[in-house]
């Protein structure tokens, strides 16, 4: 028999005790030794590993890196460890295929190969944003819903419940708003005629993310509930009862984490083996079914810089040739770009390309990494964008890809610092017809033009 | 003592001590303090000039990617070690206080990066941190920065719905009659300067570099 999450909470009480900041720096000391000592070298002058070579020993160093020092419980502070045999067991006994949704809008969720025939899995809609009104998220909502091409939204949120009192995380304004907000999701994606797709929302706490599942009116068993690690490769009892609940309920539990580029775990290299042992985490601390492999830089408020998709590619390509897991890549859910621009659509483009072709889902949905207060900050054309690029990537062998991300990066990795702000759904969409403006339309069908030149294969 | 008044030698003296400081090595660090007060070199003139230049620099490395995360805990760190020997020969009438800085992720947000690379900035840039985790209440805030008399309280916070706590803590302060005691710098994913005069914070840093700079600003330190 395997673990249980009993088992991982008795570790969690009885494992060796230690100060956070020690284990911070025993993943720096760890993956500055396991870098000698699997030769993993990083060369930005190819941002993909074409061969698997480097992934596999990326994946070799996270996962030596994950049994040596654990994951830290910072409710307990200790750290939660696993023999060699029971990361293989759980490895083992993890499912390679899931079904997410319902009905006709049912769609199952599979172990993707690197350059994989099998497409993946889109969840898109504005992810976790502002909205500023219960009419405007409905509206964003429906028609985010009517794209084909993602198979899966996202909730947002409401700052104001009734336009005037404010939501605060950890109040129960918040446990109020979310259970609200994926009720009015609930609503949209009826009115597109799918009432069967998949709706994703996570809260700050715990029982806010509970409260919102209710099979009638709110998420379902047929969706997913996040369990998600801290960076870097810790986790809470607060997102331990989430996965208490998903086990209890019986709902697919989905696992995130980010490495940090200039965190602890330093370089690159690091941090693409803390992406592998992070991704082991979720899989047997939190329990995850399926999960998000990603990272993020200290530096660069966007997941696309040249490093971070060589970290994530490769711990993606490394897990997909190592494992059955279904790991989910969404590494082009946050430019630094806003909606409307031309950059946004490159920035996207790259990240999912190297999701896909890596072997990856995309689950992490649409949204300018700072968005702040500003409301609406998003419209359904990034949706249609990213499931379209997702699509469209199936098929692209690594040389193909990179060709092909070399030529993103021109476009956009000298402007991720100061990139563009975009605008609001009410000025990228006419709000009488409810489609793109001809100027936004014209700027997709540009970079779409481009991208289909450099070989990207798009259905339509 | 100023820079310009003391000898070759001796400033040879405090270039070696920086020279090991941005090297992170901790041997040669302290055995440059040692030589350092050995050869009578005024320890306040050795703090000021080559501790606070070493920090500066090792920003700087941080800055253009040379250095990470890790590097800066550990510079921290041993400044914080040679500072202790050098502080041994100064009268403890002329000890040059720190200023102290409380900093903290905000309730109901357990995100932790960005507040982590700004308090070991601050430290590694000379101020005392007191370091309060994340999830941290307003009331924490404040107890914690009056015991210990400091000059700024530093806020973190990663989500749109934490964010309100940034403004709890101000406007308690302001209840409490505090609000002109400490200073306030907020910062994080969401946080813009829009929200910062918006909630009266006296700061905001739009990353950890910005940070430490608004920093030394409001406790006009050099």
């Amino acid at each position: 028999m395997g673990l249980t999450l009993s088992d991982i909470l008795q570790r969690s009480k009885e494992g060796p005790i230690l100060e956070e900041k020690q284990f911070d720096m025993s993943i720096f000391k760890k993956t500055q030794d396991l870098q000698k000592k699997y030769g993993i070298k990083y060369d930005p002058e190819n941002p993909l590993d074409k061969t698997g070579d480097i992934a596999d020993r990326v994946y070799q160093a996270g996962r030596e890196l994950f049994l040596d020092i654990g994951a830290y419980s910072t409710t307990t502070r200790r750290a939660i460890k696993v023999t060699e045999k029971e990361l293989d067991d759980e490895l083992s006994a993890c499912p390679k295929e899931i079904s997410l949704g319902q009905g006709p809008d049912k769609v199952k969720m599979v172990h993707r190969s690197v350059e994989g025939p099998e497409y993946p899995v889109v969840i898109a809609g504005i992810q976790t944003t502002p909205y500023s009104d219960e009419s405007m998220m409905y509206t964003i909502y429906r028609l985010c819903a009517l794209e084909r091409s993602v198979d899966g939204i996202w909730g947002g949120i409401l700052l104001k419940i009734d336009g005037k009192y404010e939501v605060i995380a950890g109040t129960p304004s918040e446990i109020y708003q979310y259970s609200k907000t994926i009720s009015i999701l609930r609503r949209a994606i009826e009115a597109a005629g799918r009432p069967g797709m998949i709706t994703i929302s996570n809260a700050p706490t715990a029982p806010a993310t509970i409260a919102m599942f209710d099979e009638q009116d709110g998420l379902r068993r047929s969706d997913y509930i996040e369990s998600t690690g801290m960076s870097e490769m810790k986790v809470a009892y607060d997102d331990l009862s989430r996965t208490a609940y998903g086990l209890a309920q019986g709902i697919p539990i989905h696992g995130t984490h980010s490495s940090v580029i200039g965190g602890f775990s330093a370089t690159p290299e690091g941090a693409a083996m803390v992406s592998v042992a992070a991704s082991l985490q979720l899989v047997v601390v939190h329990r995850s079914v399926c999960f998000r492999c990603g990272t993020v830089d200290s530096r660069i408020k966007s997941r696309v810089s040249r490093g971070q998709l060589w970290v994530a590619g490769t711990a993606i390509q490394g897990l997909s040739r190592n494992t059955r897991l279904i790991v989910d890549g969404t590494i082009g859910d946050h430019p630094a770009a806003g909606p409307g621009t031309k950059q946004y659509l490159y920035e996207s483009a790259a990240g999912h390309i190297v999701s896909t072709v890596m072997g990856a889902h995309s689950t992490e949905g649409t949204r300018k990494y700072v968005v702040g207060e500003i409301c609406n900050y998003g419209t359904p054309l990034e949706t249609r964008w990213m499931g379209e690029v997702c699509r469209a990537s199936v098929g692209l062998d690594r040389k193909q890809a990179e060709k092909i991300i070399k030529f993103l990066l021109g476009k956009y990795e000298n402007n991720l610092k100061d990139a563009p702000a975009g605008d609001t759904f009410e000025n990228l969409y006419d709000q009488r017809t409810l489609q793109p403006i001809s100027a936004y339309q014209q700027l997709y069908d540009e970079v779409k033009t481009e991208l289909r030149q450099m070989g990207l294969n798009f259905r339509q | 003592m100023e820079m310009k008044e003391i000898s070759v030698k001796d400033r040879a003296l405090l270039d070696a001590l920086k020279a090991a400081i941005i090297a992170l090595d901790e041997g040669e660090a302290v055995a440059a303090a040692e030589k350092v007060i050995a050869a009578k070199v005024d320890p306040q003139l050795a703090i000021r000039y080559a501790i606070a230049e070493a920090a500066i620099m090792v920003g700087e490395k941080f800055d253009c990617g040379d250095y990470f995360l890790p590097q800066l805990v550990i510079s921290g760190d041993l400044m914080d070690v040679v500072t202790k020997i050098l502080e041994k020969n100064i009268p403890k009438a002329d000890l040059q206080v720190k200023k102290i800085i409380v900093i903290g992720t905000v309730q109901a947000d357990v995100h932790s990066i960005g507040k982590n690379l700004v308090s070991t900035m601050l430290k590694a840039s000379g101020f005392q941190v007191v370091d309060l985790g994340v999830d941290v209440p307003s009331a924490t805030f404040i107890e914690k920065a009056k015991d210990l008399n400091a000059d700024m309280i530093a806020l973190s916070s990663l989500l749109t719905t934490t964010m309100p706590y940034q403004r709890e803590v101000i406007d308690d302060l302001a209840s409490m009659g505090l609000r002109d005691r400490f200073k306030v710098l907020i910062g994080g994913g969401p946080v813009t300067m829009e929200y910062a005069v918006k909630i009266g914070a006296d700061g905001y840093g739009k990353d950890a570099i910005d940070a430490v700079e608004v920093a030394k600003k409001l406790l006009a330190v050099e």
